[in-house]
């Protein structure tokens, strides 16, 4: 049962920076569950448990917040794991030369932390934060070693040093990146299958970017698991008697569409209805998908209790949607059949990203603008890369777009839906593509945010949820897809209920 | 990208196409086959609702992927659309990248070389070190630096596959162009006292056109090959329009499960290709019997 | 050619042919590294914002500051010009936007695969051209008319398609090579082949004339009243004249590999310049795709100083024919 190594492929652009704190995305934390821990994690029912913080209280006005620490662990470079170090990652975190994004947002509220004693760390924070937990059970905000984060942000990048499983031991560029087994490891999480070290040796982290070739991969047993698997792939899966699948959606948001309520035509309820009610998304769900992704009705993704779903609000109705339009004045029909209002025509611009739309859901999106196209909308939808993408949202040059946002806890809705969002960064970019402003939905996300009072908390976050479809702000498509497909001869590895990353410290390879 | 390979393949080895026996107006089989299907795909481009009545955008989930059948010749995409449809409407994009791209090179091609062969030794030297530093892009090389410029989209691809080419059809014309320089009729015509400028309009320009015109038809076929490879990469012509590369490219993921997904957008890439090839080379041949 | 004594008059003349294309080439890079530097300045935005990695990096307004201060772009853009210049001829690339990391470290780091790709692709490129054209030329009609046919379409194949084709072929369906790079002599061959197939097709197009000129001419002839084989013939004289046009070709091959390499190396997840291309243009880290665009024009240039050196082996004669005219 021990031995061995494992080879992970991974469909998503190589990371720049190993260091999940520096800008923080989500193949960044698919790598570092492998050799970080953050401080907390959740189990499978939401709840939050003990990991690198045995314990935790927090001061009647919720400002205090003290985590008792576990005393034996040690980093893999052999520095103490204590208060000091908690208090070093949540100052590197915070950082503007860190340049971290996720991170920094999730202790964007921790105003200081104390190092009381050795296991005791204090977090001080500005304004209440019951979302705290949820965000320090994230990769993005996992602990590192001191000692490591003084080697400066390029050594750093190149190798973290964290309390995991693993350890980053190679990392050639667009290659591979070697992990070898940490064998002094004995801080699994509460919900772990097994005690101490893992049972594989090393685990090569290979970069396959074509998706035909990774599957290619799988099949001739080049590699043990694959990530971003295409839905065609996942059903020969289920035909296959060596390939399993692991679905594990990612938590936060769904995918969904957001229509720009800042500006024409969406700043109008109806116009907004008519789109969402114009297209059959449950059939081209099912075709597209093969049935390997449930559609969604609620802006938060399944993995998330809070989640608030109402399907009556989206079922398709072409008769509807042209009665909306009409009733909004787009009336007139050009020669193409798109309809105009005082000679402007019905034109909604669809930014798409290539690297974050797979592509079942870009023919998806293809589908979603031929049925708006039966109803009148002029929908062009525009692939990009990157940088275009977030440059066309940054010009406001949108009006609906789909971008997914992976974050631990209901408090999500927050950043894409708090009238916060709409203020573009010094860097032109913002989180509230719906760009919902809503004084009442604030009020409510303000309040959710304060409390800390599970039943309340889940009480005001169904209402903000409410509010986002009842106005059809967005379109919800299907949780965010996470498969992996996995060799048969790989056993014992599970996703973590956090961010739904797959960990390998309980897995081994048969034969 | 482009231009360059075809071009000792065009000056050499055309003629060895057996078709010397069987002749249609001076045409072997396989150029008379070529230029049918060439007009084909003109036919296409031109009145593709002739031969596709069904809408190639129209969509409909319940008959995704659909093999060939009666009803559908080439069968149905991931979304239910008929690929005969999209492939017979995909004929004017594809056409048109391919032909606004070469027709790009070798307007550039042909504005360096003029240049080269009619402003004396200075300007030609200069031309030519042009050319050798255009060179040192390699084609696709220079297309992703136009789009990092441009950003990426089915107008850039064009210009950036175009740009590719040009040094490559300027080496050709200006190598025809000296010929034609020193061509009997035109030193004829120096010597009765015409100027250059005349010189070039009346005599050596007529005989460098037809050439061009060989040149792109064998460089149609490439043009749409490269901007298919820019489609795949994600750069390229935007959905959903049916455009035989980004259907090659965006069906690529299909391939083990649905193969008529990629093999007729893929054919008629190679068709047009070939079509196109076949059909230059026997021009250029005729051209060349005839100035004999 | 033998080593000529640089006292002879030929041996001068040639020193000073060498000369001028060397002075050529570094004109060519000078040049290379001029238009890329002056086309860079044409995206549209802050530079500052580009070196971040685009609009999406985040950037502060400080970090934006620190960059324009590192990088000169305060400076008017002649003076930057004269500064990236003389880093260049240090040797000086800049550092990666979005990796943190020297762009020569990069390049350094990722070249070796690349070429490796591109000197083998080369090789079969020509063995599979060789081996039509003799075959379809030694043949009748009905063989050259196949042998036509088999070079056009090899060179009208979209490299994305053919990859995964042969993916589909010799990995999932008859299992006998790996899918994707995976370190060994194996892993090579798909990706050697994609590359290599259309510009087979090309080469074998230039060759296919001079082969059949060869067959018919008078030393050809009294080779077979020799009773010399058409075979070894054919090896002897008619390689020798075919060589040449694909010779000349073989710097705009090069040009055509690396472009293949682009895509080769994402369908194969192979480390090499092409991948690495591709990953700079998509978050706009311009030093990388500077320094890559000059790393290839330079692997071009000297390729092209090695074409020209082999064209005047095998043809004296046609020495002053040059690869690039």
């Amino acid at each position: 049962m021990t031995g061995g190594t494992l080879v992970y492929a991974s469909g998503d652009a190589e990371p720049d920076c190993l260091d999940p704190h520096v800008g923080g995305n989500y193949p960044q934390a698919l790598l570092s569950s492998q050799y970080l821990e953050p401080l907390v994690s959740r189990d499978a029912d939401g709840a939050i448990i003990p990991w690198l913080a045995e314990s935790w209280t927090t001061s009647e006005d919720g400002l205090t917040w003290d985590f008792t620490l576990r005393s034996d662990v040690t980093f893999t470079d052999g520095t103490a794991f204590d208060a000091a170090a908690v208090k070093a990652n949540v100052e590197h975190l915070q950082n503007p030369e860190t340049k971290s994004s996720t991170g920094y947002l999730a202790v964007g509220k921790v105003a200081a932390v104390e190092a009381v004693d050795a296991t005791t760390a204090r977090f001080t924070l500005s304004t209440p934060d019951s979302a705290l937990l949820e965000s320090l059970s994230q990769p993005w905000t996992a602990m590192e070693s001191p000692t490591g984060l003084a080697r400066g942000l390029d050594a750093n990048c190149e190798a973290p040093v964290g309390t995991g499983p693993f350890v980053v031991d190679e990392w050639v560029k667009q290659d591979h990146v070697s992990l070898v087994r940490n064998d002094a490891y004995d801080s699994a999480p509460a919900d772990s299958a097994h005690e101490g070290p893992a049972y594989l040796d090393s685990i090569t982290w290979r970069f396959i970017p074509d998706s035909a070739s990774r599957f290619a991969a799988l099949q001739s047993g080049d590699v043990d698991i694959i990530d971003n698997a295409q839905p065609d792939t996942i059903v020969q899966a289920k035909d296959s008697k060596t390939i399993v699948d692991l679905d594990a959606p990612r938590p936060g948001a769904s995918n969904r569409i957001e229509l720009n309520a800042g500006q024409a035509p969406f700043d109008d309820a109806g116009v907004r209805e008519a789109f969402v009610r114009s297209t059959d998304v449950n059939a081209g769900i099912e075709s597209l998908f093969f049935g390997t992704a449930k559609r969604s009705y609620s802006p938060l993704s399944s993995a998330e209790a809070t989640a608030y779903s109402d399907d009556s609000l989206f079922g398709y109705d072409l008769d509807a949607a042209n009665e909306l339009l009409d009733a909004a004045g787009w009336t007139t029909k050009d020669a193409d059949g798109v309809r105009t209002k005082d000679g402007v025509r019905l034109t909604v611009r669809f930014p798409v990203s290539t690297n974050q739309s797979i592509p079942a859901e870009q023919s998806l999106f293809e589908q979603i603008q031929a049925g708006a196209g039966e109803a009148g909308f002029d929908v062009q939808l525009e692939l990009l890369d990157l940088s275009s993408w977030y440059e066309a949202l940054g010009t406001n040059a949108y009006e609906a777009v789909s971008a997914p946002y992976t974050k631990v806890g209901p408090d999500v809705l927050r950043v894409l839906y708090d009238s916060a969002g709409i203020v573009p960064a010094p860097s032109g970019y913002f989180a509230n593509h719906a760009q919902l402003d809503d004084p009442a939905l604030d009020d409510i996300l303000t309040q959710a945010s304060d409390t800390l009072d599970p039943d309340e908390r889940a009480f005001l976050y169904e209402q903000a949820q409410q509010i986002i479809l009842d106005g059809y702000y967005i379109l919800p498509l299907y949780d965010q897809q996470n498969h992996f497909l996995l060799s048969t001869s790989l056993q014992g590895v599970r996703a973590l209920p956090t961010v739904s990353t797959p960990v390998f410290a309980d897995a081994w390879l048969v034969e | 990208m482009s231009g360059l390979a075809i071009t000792p393949a065009s000056e050499r080895s055309g003629a060895r196409i057996p078709t010397d026996r069987w002749r249609v107006a001076g045409f072997g089989i396989p150029e008379v086959l070529a230029g049918l299907v060439v007009l084909l795909l003109l036919g296409f481009a031109v009145a593709p609702q002739l031969f596709a009545p069904l809408s190639p955008t129209a969509v409909d989930p319940r008959i995704a992927f659909s093999s060939p059948s009666i009803q559908h010749w080439f069968g149905t995409d991931e979304s239910g659309r008929d690929i005969w449809s999209r492939v017979v409407h995909g004929a004017a994009t594809s056409l048109l990248i391919g032909t606004a791209a070469t027709a790009i090179g070798l307007a550039l091609g042909a504005i360096l070389a003029t240049a080269a062969a009619v402003g004396g030794r200075v300007v030609d030297f200069a031309v030519g070190r042009v050319l050798e530093v255009l060179f040192a892009f390699p084609g696709l090389l220079l297309a992703l630096l136009v789009i990092v410029i441009a950003g990426p989209g089915p107008v850039t691809a064009t210009i950036a596959v175009g740009l590719s080419t040009a040094p490559g059809y300027a080496r050709l014309i200006r190598g025809q162009l000296i010929q034609v320089r020193s061509a009997d009729y035109v030193e004829s015509a120096r010597v009765l006292g015409h100027g250059p400028a005349r010189i070039l309009v009346r005599h050596i320009l007529p005989n460098a056109v037809a050439p061009l015109f060989v040149l792109a038809t064998l460089g149609i076929g490439q043009a749409v090959v490269w901007a298919s490879a820019l489609s795949y990469l994600g750069l390229g012509a935007q959905p959903p329009a049916p455009e035989w590369g980004a259907m090659l490219a965006a069906a690529r993921t299909y391939l083990a499960t649905a193969w008529w997904l990629t093999a007729f957008p893929g054919l008629m890439i190679v068709a047009t290709a070939l079509s196109t090839t076949i059909l230059g080379r026997g021009l250029q041949r005729r051209l060349r019997e005839g100035t004999r | 050619m033998t080593a000529a004594r640089p006292s002879t008059l030929g041996g001068r003349r040639l020193l000073g042919r060498i000369g001028a294309r060397l002075a050529g080439a570094v004109f060519v890079l000078w040049a290379v590294v001029t238009v890329t530097f002056f086309a860079i300045r044409l995206i549209p935005g802050d530079p500052a914002q580009a070196y971040l990695g685009g609009p999406g990096s985040q950037a502060s307004t400080e970090a934006l500051e620190r960059v324009r201060v590192e990088y000169g772009l305060d400076q008017p853009l002649l003076v930057q010009y004269a500064s990236q210049l003389g880093r260049l001829a240090q040797g000086d690339l800049g550092v990666s936007a979005s990796q943190r990391t020297p762009v020569t470290q990069i390049l350094g780091e990722q070249l070796g695969g690349t070429l490796l790709l591109a000197v083998l692709a080369l090789i079969v490129a020509w063995l599979l051209a060789l081996g039509l054209t003799i075959w379809s030329t030694r043949g009748g009609r009905v063989s050259s008319a196949i042998g036509s046919g088999v070079e056009l379409v090899a060179a009208s194949l979209p490299q994305f398609w053919l990859g995964t084709v042969l993916i589909s072929l010799f990995s999932t369906w008859l299992g006998w090579l790996p899918p994707v790079s995976t370190g060994g002599a194996a892993g090579l061959v798909l990706p050697v082949l994609t590359l290599a197939i259309p510009v087979a097709g090309f080469l074998a197009q230039v060759m296919r004339e001079p082969l059949l000129d060869a067959q018919s001419a008078p030393f050809a002839v009294s080779a077979a009243a020799r009773g010399e084989t058409r075979t070894g013939m054919l090896l002897r004289h008619g390689l020798r004249h075919a060589s040449v046009p694909a010779v000349n070709l073989s710097g705009w091959a090069f040009g055509y590999l690396i472009s293949g390499a682009v895509v080769v190396e994402t369908i194969f997840a192979r480390p090499g310049l092409g991948r690495t291309l591709l990953q700079a243009v998509t978050v706009r880290d311009v030093p990388v795709v500077t320094g890559v665009v000059l790393v290839s024009a330079l692997a071009y240039v000297i390729v092209l100083l090695i074409a020209d050196a082999a064209a005047e082996l095998l043809d004296p004669r046609d020495s002053r024919r040059r690869v690039t005219s």
